[in-house]
């Protein structure tokens, strides 16, 4: 047997999504324990950094995010070893990201977004990079990369739903859903044997 | 300061026309196409501030929108350093104005809180739902330095004899009948807006707030021999509609606004913090007396069915002058959009409904209006499960925790109402000292001077014509 188990993602479906935004809030609020977010919009003091992000055009809304690939153009451009496989999710090892913008340049989807790293509410400072502000040199912030890691770190048990991603739960139209695509592939493979 | 501001608002730049907005509007009034920007029909909005609560359209932040931000925070009438996002559906803030005559000494600062803040506020500092911090808000009312610091719920009991009487007295004469409560500024609005024939049927009482308002620039001033134009009266409030209702024309006592600025749970918190005061750490601190000393009755106000439980409470010992045989009235506490019971009162066998939610409103008022409503007494709240679920509380980032929250939030009401002595308005000692000292008796001279309003035809006549 050479079958490999393909890992789930999420994808959107475009007739449905109403572009709300609430999949990009869910996603950040349960992304940012670590920076005291907790129920309230109040407890939030760091920008909202969503990893996935709703796209409007002329004709329809809906949110792009990370395909979880099989054999991830992301991992493999970052000269770091900073994207790795666990669990059958592609995660970003934010502690070592370097900030290059190999995988958001190498991401068929752009999915991939770089932004300031925070932590305890506050922006992490580089450790030696510096640069000139208002005539003073001051430390740089650091910039990492951000992408979909399927909730890998959240903890579910406050969710109605069970064990799904935050931007899944909170859709208020269900145009998002987590495919696994070994289920999925089957069950289109009936289906079309079913229309012949 | 009866200012024409719409309270609620819908930023063009942001909306994204989702219209999640227009699907809990309960009157209808987000108009607009899917996709564009929608607007808000100001003559239908009641303010309630369902939409602010669950829009989640917000203004992405990146360094190109620094100064946007700014702008849009001074326009909101936010404070400049709040650094939570800005979203599309957002109530004007009042919080500048109470900051700039905080830092004035020569004023005398009385505050109030609804019932509904102490269950709430902790939320906006990371606590968990349902945290209980009536201490630490009367704590952080004093650093913010208020020169009183008094309590809607005292008002609330205020309410429930004024109320209660009035009740009993349309019961026996069979007078305009159903009588419903007007403690809601929504519920009111909506009320004068969409059955303007039917408002007789309205207790004739102000508010709580209002109430409060008043007694603090005449009772109040009297205790602390301030003259009433010097006291600046601020309210915290659950709700946007609050705002709304301090500003009408006749919410005045002897020529003074009788609440001249309304801020929400989370203007308060923002508040906190930018003076920098750790909330989790304060100690708990009481209340001022005698105008903050509150009756469990007084407390639950602020969930659905609150009004109508405690108002049997004082009705029935006052028509039996015998002990209510239960405090706790299970069938009055719930959250389906209706709930009506049978409560009998010696004789009487008291018809009520406890109406949460406005959209479940106008069946009720179509059946007054044909003369077949068979209840005696209505609670209406327009918000869905009381002020507990108000515009003006904190706001959450999952949808998915509604319910939860809300639930929790009632049930620290609940509990505090369970651990007050005195659970009954009418045995609220200050309450009594109040009438004996001041107003004389529930629906006397004085009490229908400051405590009793008329309502306004709001209806469009021009557009039947
Ligand atoms: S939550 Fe659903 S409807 Fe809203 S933007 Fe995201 S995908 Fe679209
Ligand atoms: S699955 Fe989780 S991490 Fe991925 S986009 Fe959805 S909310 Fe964000
Ligand atoms: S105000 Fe908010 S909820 Fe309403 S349509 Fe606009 S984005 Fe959607
Ligand atoms: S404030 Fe209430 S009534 Fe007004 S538009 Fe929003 S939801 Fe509708």
């Amino acid at each position: 047997m050479n079958n490999v188990q393909p890992s789930p993602f999420v994808i959107a479906e475009a007739g449905k999504c109403i572009g709300c935004k609430a999949c990009e809030l869910a996603c950040f609020a349960v992304h940012n324990d670590h920076n005291g977010v907790v129920a309230a919009v109040g407890t939030v003091t760091v920008p909202v950094i969503p990893r996935l992000h709703v796209i409007r055009t002329e004709s329809f809304t809906l949110p792009v995010q990370c395909r979880q690939c099989e054999n991830a153009p992301c991992a493999e451009a970052c000269p770091v070893q900073a994207i790795r496989r666990e669990e059958g999710t592609i995660v970003i090892h934010e502690e070592s990201c370097i900030g290059c913008k190999g995988c958001a340049m190498a991401c068929p989807f752009g999915a991939i977004s770089l932004y300031k790293a925070y932590s305890n509410g506050k922006v992490v400072p580089q450790i030696q990079l510096k640069e000139r502000q208002h005539s003073a040199m001051v430390r740089s912030a650091k910039v990492i990369a951000y992408k979909c890691d399927l909730c890998r770190t959240r903890d579910h048990k406050d969710g109605a739903m069970g064990n799904v991603p935050a931007c899944v739960e909170v859709c208020p139209v269900e145009a998002l859903s987590l495919v696994h695509p070994d289920t999925s592939v089957s069950r289109s493979r009936t289906a079309a044997a079913m229309r012949l | 300061m009866s200012y024409k501001d719409p309270i609620i608002h819908i930023d063009e730049q942001l909306c994204t026309g989702c219209r999640r907005c227009a699907a809990v509007c309960p009157v209808d009034a987000i108009i607009g196409e899917p996709g564009h920007p929608q607007t808000i029909d100001a003559h239908r909005c009641v303010v309630c501030g369902q939409c602010v609560q669950i829009c989640t359209a917000y203004a992405a932040d990146n360094e190109s929108t620094t100064a946007l931000r700014a702008v849009k925070l001074q326009e909101r009438g936010q404070l400049p350093n709040v650094r939570e996002p800005l979203f599309a559906a957002y109530s004007s803030g009042d919080i500048q104005k109470v900051k700039a005559v905080l830092a004035d000494p020569k004023r005398f600062k009385v505050v109030q809180c609804a019932p509904a803040i102490r269950v709430s506020l902790a939320e906006e500092f990371g606590l968990p739902f349902g945290t209980l911090t009536p201490g630490k808000m009367a704590a952080a009312l004093r650093r913010l330095k208020f020169d009183r610091i008094y309590d809607t719920n005292f008002a609330a009991d205020v309410t429930i004899m004024e109320e209660g009487s009035e009740l009993i007295g349309r019961v026996m004469s069979g007078e305009r009948l159903p009588m419903f409560t007007s403690c809601c500024p929504a519920w009111v609005k909506h009320a004068e807006t969409v059955a303007p024939e039917l408002l007789e049927h309205l207790s004739s009482c102000k508010s709580p707030m209002q109430m409060a308002g008043a007694l603090f620039k005449t009772y109040g001033a009297e205790l602390d021999g301030i003259a009433p134009s010097d006291i600046f009266s601020v309210a915290v409030m659950p709700c946007t509609c609050k705002k709304f209702e301090c500003s009408r024309e006749e919410m005045s006592v002897n020529g003074c606004r009788e609440v001249d600025v309304v801020i929400t749970t989370r203007e308060l918190a923002s508040l906190i913090k930018d003076q920098g005061i750790d909330f989790i750490h304060l100690p708990d601190e009481p209340f001022d007396s005698p105008l903050g000393k509150y009756s469990g009755a007084g407390s639950i106000f602020g969930v659905t069915g609150g009004v109508m439980e405690a108002a049997i409470r004082t009705g029935y010992e006052l028509i039996t002058h015998e002990q209510i045989p239960n405090l706790q009235l299970d069938f009055v506490r719930g959250e389906e959009g209706i709930r009506t019971a049978e409560v009998q009162i010696g004789e009487l066998e008291l018809k009520v409904a406890v109406v949460a939610g406005l959209k479940y409103v106008d069946a009720v008022l179509a059946k007054v209006a044909e003369g077949t409503c068979p209840y005696h007494f209505i609670e209406v709240m327009a918000c869905p499960e009381g002020c507990v679920s108000g515009g003006g509380q904190p706001k959450l980032l999952l949808e998915t925790q509604r319910k939860i929250a809300y639930q929790a939030r009632k049930s620290a009401v609940y509990r505090h109402d369970s651990h007050q002595k005195v659970r009954k308005s009418h045995e609220n000692p200050d309450i009594i000292k109040l009438y004996k000292d001041f107003l004389g008796e529930p629906l006397g001279h004085t009490s229908h001077h400051l405590l009793h309003t008329k309502f306004v035809d709001r209806s469009l006549k021009e557009e039947m014509s």
